[in-house]
């Protein structure tokens, strides 16, 4: 299911403990002990008709799937010391319960924890815009045995607030190092309204998203949550491949394959895309979206016809490639070769033959930050490669999904 | 008179030093190089040893982390590498016995031109189109500092005046 590639779990080898998956959804690790099965497969079905504004996607999953996995949550994923030093509580009397409702607004769980009738204070938070500007001179220090400046000040405040002003109502975190530096640096970037001076034009000023979906294709696009992890013309995460480019780049009929049956092209990747189960239809709404629209300006798929290719240039093309470039050092066909870069076993049925030759061309061009070295070829041996990298089809087998669950509760039963 | 008034001034002269918590210099400490550094690099075969790294060596290892580490280096930013896989095996960035021995003008040929502009495997391509020569240099810049044995820049050539 490839839920690790947004959610981890801590995972104990050689008596070192650690968070396996990635930090898209929160950690799994003991959820078993939170949620009540009933919950687990409403969420499991239709995360957004618990949270409207949830990044989770909505897997098409069968009854008996919904099960399974949820069997695996509750059973698996548990605290094995939960409750143990917990005291026993005796039934609360209306005054606890009153003085526990003041406390839920007064200490600030209201400002992000919505209980219906609850109303949280206003502005219970202060204003943080101008706080990169302050002098030392402005800040109250307390006790605190820190330098007297700002960037101590902030790092004190948010690793223990307290520590800074004893009346504090700011929750403790436990931030790693390089957390704690990137949000110190953002809060001293916060330095109020901009000087209005002659230093403004020298800025560029960001291109805004102009994205926005349209039409069946936003339906589809949110109940997956597609840009969760994608990026579609700056817009959208950035775990998994931008997307801005895709119409030009891929073949519609590869998009729908690989829509129903995600089967990644860079096998040490250990977060990968998901099965969706979608629907034909979902999938045919998708490609053909991505196909038309997501297209980049100099690169028109129609443009380049695979019939214009002869048997000749692919020849010489599949030497280019074997013998004076070896793109086999990075690139993978059938069972042999790198992976560094993407498998190319099936770039025929995947790239658009416009595609591969404006890549060849100049990676950087079509992908800035794209670590394809740019290479001086002729026009000719663009040509050649390009026929070569056209005739290389592979079918997709399709995932067992029932297998796969196996795999993985196995899997991640022995990692435990 | 005289000796009283100047009680008073030192007096003041302490009170004012109390009251701003004004205090004898610290002797300086000795800078720590990693401090100083703009960023540093763990020895590759002794994880607990850090290496300082200039600015040029910094940039360098910011390239190298994005474009050589997967063939260059035994564990990568995503886990495996392509090094195994490869023949000949690549050097690794830190084998100063195999790299210490060719010059600077060297390494930025085989980095600008690839492995096969020079006799070597075509499996090295070149990065002359993709990396600016300051970015070439930089890269050239980190293999030096993280080389073992430690890299020593040659000597000036010895003058054709100097006397023998």
């Amino acid at each position: 299911m490839f839920c690790t590639t947004c959610h981890s779990l801590a995972v104990t080898r050689a008596g070192e403990t650690k968070l396996i998956g990635g930090d898209i959804g929160p950690e799994l690790t003991k959820v078993g002990s939170k949620v009540n099965t009933d919950w687990l497969i409403a969420w499991l079905r239709d995360p957004e008709a618990y949270l409207p504004h949830t990044r989770m996607t909505r897997y098409g999953w069968s009854d008996e799937d919904l099960y399974k996995v949820s069997q695996y949550i509750t059973t698996k994923l548990v605290d094995s010391d939960l409750l143990s030093d917990v005291p026993k509580l005796d039934p609360p009397a209306d005054e606890e319960i009153q003085l526990g409702r003041g406390l839920f607004i007064e200490k600030g769980c209201a400002s992000c924890h919505t209980i219906e009738g609850v109303n949280p204070q206003k502005d219970f938070g202060p204003d943080l815009s101008a706080l990169g500007g302050k002098n030392a001179s402005e800040l109250e220090f307390g006790a605190a045995k820190i330098p007297h400046n700002l960037v101590s000040y902030i790092q004190a405040k948010l690793e223990d607030p307290v520590s800074v002003n004893p009346a504090a109502r700011m929750p403790r975190y436990s931030w790693n190092q390089p957390d704690l530096d990137a949000v110190t640096t953002a809060l001293l970037s916060m330095k109020g309204a901009p000087p209005t001076s002659a230093f403004e034009n020298l800025l560029v000023p960001r291109k805004p998203s102009s994205f926005r979906a349209t039409g069946s294709f936003a339906e589809v696009y949110e109940r997956y949550k597609c840009y969760a992890c994608h990026r579609f013309n700056g817009y959208g995460g950035d775990l998994a491949p931008d997307l801005t480019y895709e119409g030009s780049r891929a073949e519609r009929q590869w998009l729908v394959e690989f829509l129903k049956s995600p089967q990644t092209l860079r096998p040490t990747l250990i977060l990968r895309m998901p099965q969706l189960n979608m629907s034909d239809k979902d999938a045919a709404t998708l490609a053909d979206y991505l196909a038309l629209v997501m297209q980049h300006p100099a690169v028109n798929p129609a443009s380049k016809d695979a019939k214009e290719f002869t048997p000749a240039m692919a020849t010489l093309g599949k030497q280019l490639y074997e013998v004076k470039y070896q793109c086999q050092s990075c690139h993978t066909i059938g069972s042999s070769g790198g992976y560094v870069g993407p498998n190319l076993s099936n770039a025929g049925g995947w790239l658009t033959p416009a595609w591969i030759e404006a890549w060849l061309r100049n990676p950087q061009a079509l992908i800035p930050d794209s670590i394809e070295p740019r290479r001086n070829f002729t026009d000719e041996e663009i040509l050649a490669l390009t026929a070569y990298l056209v005739t290389l089809r592979a079918g997709i087998k399709p995932q067992k999904t029932a297998v796969n669950i196996g795999a993985l509760a196995s899997e991640q039963g022995a990692g435990r | 008179m005289r000796i009283r008034n100047l009680a008073v001034a030192a007096l003041g002269v302490a009170a004012l030093c109390g009251a701003s918590g004004c205090r004898k210099h610290a002797r300086t400490a000795k800078v720590d190089p990693l401090l100083a550094a703009y960023d540093s690099e763990a020895d590759w075969n002794d994880s607990t040893k850090m290496i300082p790294l200039g600015y040029q060596q910094a940039q360098g290892k910011r390239v190298f982390y994005q474009y050589c580490v997967w063939c260059h280096a035994d564990s990568t930013p995503a886990g495996p590498s392509n090094r195994s896989n490869l023949t000949p095996v690549p050097a690794l960035l830190d084998d100063g016995a195999t790299l210490n021995a060719e010059s600077d003008e060297y390494l930025g040929n085989i980095i600008t031109l690839g492995g096969s502009a020079l006799g070597k495997s075509a499996m090295m391509p070149p990065y002359g189109r993709t990396l600016s020569p300051e970015e070439i240099r930089s890269v050239i810049a980190f293999t030096r500092a993280i080389a073992q044995p430690p890299y020593q820049p040659p000597g000036r050539p010895g003058s054709q005046y100097s006397a023998r």
